[in-house]
This record gives structure tokens, sequence and C-alpha cells, in this order.
């Protein structure tokens, strides 16, 4: 397949998939996010939320660019797509100025959690046996930091490297079952 | 856009459109992508939160400790103030607060003077030849590096120098970036000895060409304060326009008999170590207490108060203040109309009862401790009431709360209103006494914090915390542009506040653990714009992972932690029974939390730490006795049977200890038995709780005594100190 060229800024970009259309996605609605959550859970959450409240006045308040590192450090693996959709899309400068409390952020979470195709141990090694071109169990450890930093949602150069810090063998193979234990097992 | 090897093109306003298709329709390679993203960002996000938490907990205990000190200093002062000099437990202590300048520096001098101390030929570390030369200087810094041990003459030689130069410096510094000199800044050292080796390999040693600002605390908690005062002293001496000093809250006699320089020193030197300490502790009053950089930089350890006057501090006499923990004495008229300079030797009729020395009860606020001028004998019992309520009703919770109506105006009252004083004309001495040490405390003990006011620091237990108005306000009356502070540990090594008028520089890495975080370094040129050299003194910790790193500081404040928590086994288990009425020796989750906090008052997120401090719960709740038995912290081999006895042991370790060394007047490191006796009862006199005599003996029995009947005080902590279970766990540890 031929590499697309540069769009013209009129033309509506096209997705890859075979789908003709993109596919149209109402707008995250709070208030239609029925909260399943025990209070216990609920305790639990607010403990995690304070741990990463900044404000001078213990406000019980993050900024939007914080909304997914509290989801993910209770245990969820969101896109940042996923996140940025709950977030109601906001612009680049109203992560860091945007504030939400803890009310708020309630349904947003439950949204999260409630999200089907977590992805398990077996789809992980299934999507790197992708790159396993001699079909050893080995990944070239150059070209996982290739994909991660210019596929999907790509990382930075020192996320990659921090990630793949003491995972390259000598000649620069990757076990991907054993990555695939390392990464999960936080 | 970008493109691929594979041939994918991957557009990012399309990102949520292609993950809410069907998984199947994404290509693979951009699913695993997604994939190992996604886990990643969890990964991370994990780690923040668990570093977060152990920062938290170091800290918590950190400052608690702080805490601890203060209100035994004030105990103790309040024993000073309340008791007849004829009582044995005010004069086990009142050598403390005498004052210093007792002699006349002539006097002084011939007492530290090391002409009489031979070095033998079997010395085999650094020689110093006076004047200092620089090729001394970094002879000294090699010689360290070498572990090797300056001889005592020398150090008496070199400390002599070192004060006679300081009398003369001024209480701020005044330094500039003319001719394109670079400065630079470091922070707080605390004995790490390495880190200075590598702020000195990366960036040179002092000279004229090479400026440096040394902001406090340079000695306590690591292993080589002496060595790094010696290594600054020697530079100064020889670049006495190029490096400057300044005191930091460690430079403080009374706060490194608890935090281990005292220790350190009488370790190093038997033979002398009393009167190195000594010449310390002039030393340590006589060190500046401020640098200005161009006339436009600040750089002073703690920080500032919405008082702070810079005209006010450069006039004081700033060698009255040897502890920045109590004002000076006031030099008072005694019946014959000369002055009572204060005697050395402890005369009782000299000091009556009605002698009000004035001081504050509290370092942060005032408090109500009943009639002030009522000064009479009374029983240690009767009064230990009213102070240790007072003391607790000071405390209040880590976590800063809105709309404190604490105000230094209250400080302020609580300093002309204290310990009446018959005499009118000493008023405003007192009131101007009161300004002066509030200033000093405040630019040795003060934090930044985000609110705008400022309110006391009762974390610390002293100084302020002062809001980013407060920052505008000073600065602006002083004309200046930026503050440069020290005083607490930082993960990058510095950290700006404050719209980056504030800037903290932390220069001891692996402070609370190995691998907990940078040390940092500021060079500043004639822009005034700081620039920041990081650096980790370890070389095994930069080779590990992100997990490896948090989770070997994790280990580390878990396992101080879990101390704690069985340091006041008894008062958790009271606590938990409280929400177990029918004592099924079961509690929920929620209640355990609270119940820590309420007794511990760390200000830890106690619900997230849970799945590290407790393992299986029934239901959601907590066999509490079980969940002890777990913590599996080892108890040192005794016979002791006084339960409550060992608690309080391990409870009040540093108290304890602080009083010993206290005691210890000729800074032996040992102890009679009468005055181990006698440290006991001021430690329950202090905590309020009973303690017999006859358990005090038991205790004496259980330990080892040196054929003279002494107690050597390092043997005696040691035997009781706790063991953390998962100390066998090795380094190497893949998590």
């Amino acid at each position: 397949m031929a590499p697309k060229k540069k769009e013209e800024p009129k033309e509506a970009p096209k997705p890859k998939a075979p789908e003709p259309e993109p596919v149209k996605i109402p707008e995250f609605n709070p208030t239609e996010v029925v909260l399943e959550f025990t209070p216990e859970q609920i305790e639990d959450f607010k403990d995690a939320f304070q741990l990463f409240d900044r404000t001078p006045l213990n406000e019980m308040k993050i900024t939007y660019g914080q909304c997914g590192d509290v989801i993910r450090a209770l245990g969820q693996n969101p896109t940042n797509a996923e996140i940025m959709y709950v977030l109601g899309k906001p612009k680049a400068e109203e992560m860091a100025t945007k504030m939400m409390d803890f009310d708020s952020f309630l349904p947003i979470h439950q949204h999260i959690c409630k999200a089907k195709d977590r992805g398990t141990y077996e789809d992980f090694v299934e999507g790197l046996r992708v790159f396993d071109k001699l079909g050893d169990g080995t990944v070239m450890g150059a070209e996982l930091r290739h994909v991660l930093a210019s596929l999907g949602e790509k990382m930075k150069e020192d996320e990659v490297e921090q990630l793949m810090t003491n995972q390259e063998d000598a000649n620069g193979c990757v076990n991907y079952e054993a990555f695939v234990k390392h990464v999960m097992a936080s | 856009m970008t493109s691929s090897p594979t041939g994918i093109t991957y557009c990012k306003c399309l990102c949520v459109v292609i993950c809410s298709l069907p998984t199947l329709l994404i290509p693979p390679a951009m699913r695993a992508a997604l994939l190992i993203q996604r886990w990643y960002r969890q990964y991370v996000a994990r780690l923040e939160m668990r570093r977060r938490c152990t920062w938290n907990i170091f800290q918590s205990i950190e400052y608690a400790g702080e805490q601890d000190q203060i209100k035994l200093y004030n105990f103790f002062g309040y024993l000073m103030d309340h008791f007849t000099p004829a009582s044995s437990e005010r004069n086990l202590i009142s050598h403390i607060f005498r004052e210093n300048n007792i002699c006349h520096n002539v006097d002084w001098e011939r007492y530290f003077c090391y002409k009489s101390i031979e070095v033998p030929e079997l010395y085999s570390g650094p020689h110093l030849s006076f004047p200092i030369t620089c090729s001394n200087a970094a002879e000294l810094v090699e010689a360290f590096k070498n572990k090797q041990q300056l001889h005592s003459r020398y150090v008496l030689q070199l400390l002599g120098e070192t004060w006679r130069l300081l009398r003369i410096l001024p209480n701020i510094s005044q330094i500039s970036t003319c001719h394109n000199k670079e400065i630079t800044i470091c922070g707080d050292l605390h004995g790490h000895l390495e880190d200075l080796l590598l702020v000195f390999y990366k960036n040179g040693l002092p000279s004229s060409e090479k400026p440096y600002v040394f902001n406090g605390d340079f000695v306590d908690r690591g292993k080589d304060s002496l060595e790094i005062l010696l290594i600054l002293f020697s530079f100064l001496l020889v670049y006495p326009n190029d490096v400057h000093l300044n005191r930091g809250n460690h430079e403080d006699h009374i706060v490194n008999l608890r935090y281990g320089f005292t220790k350190e020193v009488l370790g190093k030197y038997r033979l002398h170590g009393k009167k190195i300490l000594k010449l310390l502790q002039k030393i340590f009053s006589w060190l500046p207490l401020a640098t200005v950089i161009d006339h436009k930089v600040l750089v002073l350890h703690g920080g500032i108060s919405d008082t702070t006057d810079l005209h006010l501090i450069s006039r004081v006499d700033r060698h009255k203040y040897v502890s920045a923990l109590r004002p000076p004495k006031r030099k008072r008229q005694n019946r014959s109309g000369m002055t009572d300079s204060d005697l050395e030797d402890d005369d009782p009729t000299a000091k009556s009862v009605d002698s009000s020395r004035r001081r504050v009860h509290s370092l942060t606020h005032s408090s109500s401790t009943g009639t002030r001028h009522e000064v009479q004998r009374r029983s240690l019992q009767g009064l230990n009431n009213r102070v240790t309520c007072s003391v607790e009703e000071e405390l209040k919770e880590r976590r800063r709360q809105a709309g404190l109506s604490q105000s230094y105006g209250d400080l302020r009252n609580s300093l002309t209103n204290s310990d009446s004083d018959p005499d009118p004309d000493s008023g405003e001495l007192l009131e101007s006494y009161g300004d002066e040490w509030k200033q000093i405390v405040d630019m040795l003990w003060s934090d930044p914090m985000p609110q705008d006011g400022c309110v006391p620091n009762e974390v610390r237990g002293g100084g302020c915390y002062w809001g980013p108005d407060v920052t505008e306000e000073v600065l602006r009356r002083h004309n200046l542009t930026l503050l440069i502070r020290s005083h607490e540990c930082k993960q990058e090594g510095y950290e700006f506040c404050h719209n980056r008028r504030v800037l903290t520089i932390f220069s001891a890495s692996n402070y609370y653990e190995v691998g907990s975080n940078r040390g940092a370094y500021i060079r500043m040129g004639p822009d005034l714009v700081p620039h920041f050299i990081q650096y980790q003194a370890n070389r095994a910790t930069r080779a590990l992972t992100l997990r490896q790193s948090v989770g070997r500081t994790e280990r580390s404040a878990l396992r101080a932690l879990r101390e704690k928590l069985f340091a006041h086994k008894s008062d958790l288990i009271s606590s938990f029974q409280e929400y177990d009425p029918e004592n099924t020796g079961l509690i929920s989750l929620g209640h355990w939390a609270g119940a820590m906090e309420a007794v511990l008052r760390l200000g830890l997120p106690w619900r997230v730490l849970r799945s590290q401090l407790v393992g299986d719960t029934l239901d959601g709740m907590l066999d509490y006795h079980l969940w002890f038995r777990e913590l599996a912290i080892t108890e040192p081999n005794t016979e002791l049977s006084n339960a409550s006895l060992l608690e309080t042991m391990y409870k009040h370790h540093s108290n304890l200890e602080t009083i010993f060394r206290i005691i210890d007047t000729d800074n032996s490191g040992l102890i009679s038995f009468e005055e181990f006796r006698q440290t006991w009862k001021l430690l329950s006199s202090h905590l309020q709780t009973e303690i017999s005599d006859e358990a005090i003996s038991d205790l004496a029995v259980s330990i080892d005594f040196n054929k003279d009947g002494s107690i050597d005080i390092n043997e005696f902590m040691e035997a009781f100190r706790l063991v953390g279970g998962d100390l066998l766990q090795n380094e190497g540890d893949p998590h």
C-alpha cells in the first residue's frame, strides 16, 4: 500500500478501516452514568484522589491533566483517547488549568471501569507475536521501540527508554512473554 | 501524519474512532501498540502513586520527629521556668540553657588551644599548615575521599581560625556576579560527603573564579557531617570573599543532640570531641544568616514570614542565638548592681525563683498555661497536665486546613505578656528580643505553602508557612526578584513555587533512602537566571529501573512505618477496641483507617497504604490482633517483663536518646545509674506516664553494666532498636 500523501486542508481525512464513513460517537454525558461503586470503594477512591490534590486549601480537586493518572493509579488502563472522551474533549491548554472535583470524577471513573475489552495477558502476547518474525518467542527491541514511538498513542523517547530498560538481551532481543509479565505486574 | 515501515498510516484525530471500532477491524500492529501503551501508562501512574505515598511517609515521620524535638525542648524550658534551682531534675538539664558568652573570647581561646596536642609520628592523615592554602584545602578533600581522619590538633586549629573569621563577617553577605562570574549555590548536604565530592567533581573546587554559596544544614543524619564542615571551613579560610556559608536549622547544638552530629563527633574524636563540639557551638552561632546576590537574589536556608525585615536582621547580634530553639537570656542586674553575666558554675543563689526568663512556650503560637506570673515551687506532677495538654492542643493535623485562626499576632502578644517582668524598662528589651528571635527562627525553619497568608508551621514546630502573597510583598519591600532557599527535600533536587519567585534547592541525593531523590545545585551568572545540574551519588541506583528504585524506597518507608505501628501498639489496640465494643477482635477497614490516623497523626493516606500494610481480610473485616502479629517486627532479646516500659522505649527512642545526651554533660557517651534513673523520671514527666523506681531498676538489671557501674548510651540504644522482619529482602530484588 502506497503511503498517503500529506492531506489537503479541505479534504476530510479518511480512516483506513473498511468502514467507508467515520462512526459518529455521541458526546460523553456524565449524568447518564449509573454509579455502581460501594461506599467502601468510594472512600478508597477519595484517598487516592487526595494524594494527587495539590490545591492550596485541600479542596479535593485535581487538574484535568491528572484525571487519567488517577484513573490508572486506581487500576484501570484506558487509552488517552478514552480519557479525552470522558473529559469532554478539552483543549490542550485546559488540561493544566481546568479543575475537576471528586463528585464529577466518579461518573468518569465509573464509565472507564465498565468498559469491556481491557486486554488480557493472552491478548497482549498475541499482539506482540505480530512482531515475532522468527517465531522464536522474541521480538527485536529496536522494532518494538519504534512501534511504541510511532504507532497508536505514541510514547515519547524517554518513556520508551524507561519501559525497555533491562528488557533486551545481549543481541537486542526481547522475550515478549517476560516483557508482558513485567509490564502487567506493577 | 506519519507512516510506519509496515505501510500503515495513522492520523491522530481518528484515534477515538479507531479505538471504538470492533477490535478485529484495527490493524494488528496498531492494536498491539495501543495495548502496550495503555498498560505502560497505567504502570507509570501506579508507580507515581506509590512514589507519592512513600514520600509522604518519609516526610511525615521526619517532620513528626522535629515536632517531637520541639515538644521535648519546650517541656525542658517549662521545667526551667517553674522549678526551683534546687530541684534535681532542673539541674540535670539546666546546663543546656546556659548562655554561651560566659567568659571573654580570650579565655575561650585558651580553652580551645590546640598547641598542646601532639601529632604522633604514626599519623598518616593530612597535615595542615596555617595560614591555610588552597592546596591544603584540596589535600583535605582528597584525604577525606580516601576515608582518612584529620587529627584533632588540626581540627581545633582549623575551627579556631574559622571562628575568628566568622566573627568579622556580617549577618547578610552581599555578593556580586561582576566580572562574569557564575555563582554556584548548594542546598542541604546533611553529612552526605559523597554528594559534596560529586558536586566538586562536576563543578570544580571553590576558588576566586568559582564562588560558592552553601545554604545551610551541612550536618546531621549523614555520617560525614564533620568532614563536610572541615572542607567548607578550609575553603572559607582560603577564599573568604568567594565562599559563603548560610546557617541552617541544623547548625544548632540542641538539634544535633537528636539527629546524629553530636554522636558522630564524639565517636570520631573520643579524647577531644567535647571541645570540638563546644567550639562548633560557637561557630554555628556565628554563621551568617543569609546571602544576597547582586542586590536581587536572596539566599537563605528556611524561608521568610510576613514580618521578615532584612534591615533588622542585618543589625542583630547573631551570635547571641546559640540555638534557634530558644531566645537568648537577657543580662540582668543582680543586687550589687553588677551585670550578672552567667557564671560557669551553676550558682543557685544567683538565680532566684523570681528571675523571670523571657521565653516562649511554643515556638509556633501562644498557649495558655495558667497564670504565668505565679512562679512558685510546684510539684512535677501537678503542672505536668497543663503543659502536656496545651502542647497536645497545639498539634493540629498535618494536612493544612483552611482558615487557620492562629496568627503571628498571637505569638507577639505572648512574648510581651509572658513571664511577667517586674522591671518596666525591660519591656522594650523583651519586645526587641522577641522580634529578632522570631526573624531568625522564621529564616531557618519556614516552608512555603500554596495558599496566601502566613501561619505557624505546626508540622515542624518552628517558623511559619508562608504564601505567594507574602513572597511578593517581602521581595517587593526589599527590591528583590528571587528567593532561593533549601530545607525541604525535593525529588528532582530542586523545585520552583510561588510563580517561580521561590526556588528550593536540595543537594543531598538519596536523602530518605538510596534512590529516593536526586540532588542538585544551581549555577547563576550575571543574568541571574538559575541553571540546574542534577545528580545521584550512587552508581547502583542509576542503573535501577523506575520500578526498582520506587520499590526500594517504598520498602524502606514501609519498614519505618511498621516500626512506628509496632511502637504504638497499645494505643492502636485501644483505639481499635473503641470500634469493637463487643470484643470480636474484628474491625472494618474504614475504622482501621480512622484509628490509624487518630493515633499516629501522620496525615497519611491509610486506605491507599492498606494493601501494603494489611494482608487478608474476612469480608472487609480485619482481625487486628492477628495483624499485629503479622507485622513481624522483631523485639530484641530481653528479659524485661515490663511491656509498657519497653513500648515507651520504642515509641520515644529519639527523645530518650536526646535526654541521655543532654544529661551526659561531659560528653563521654556514658551515664551513671543515677543519671539513667533521672532520665526516665524526666521522660515520664514529659509523657505524663508513671514509671516506678522498681521498673527502672528492672530495666537497668537487664542491661550489661560496665564494670564501673556506668551505661554506654550507644550500646543501650542499639540494644533496644526495633528490627523489621523483611530486612532479609536483598537489594537484587527484581521488583
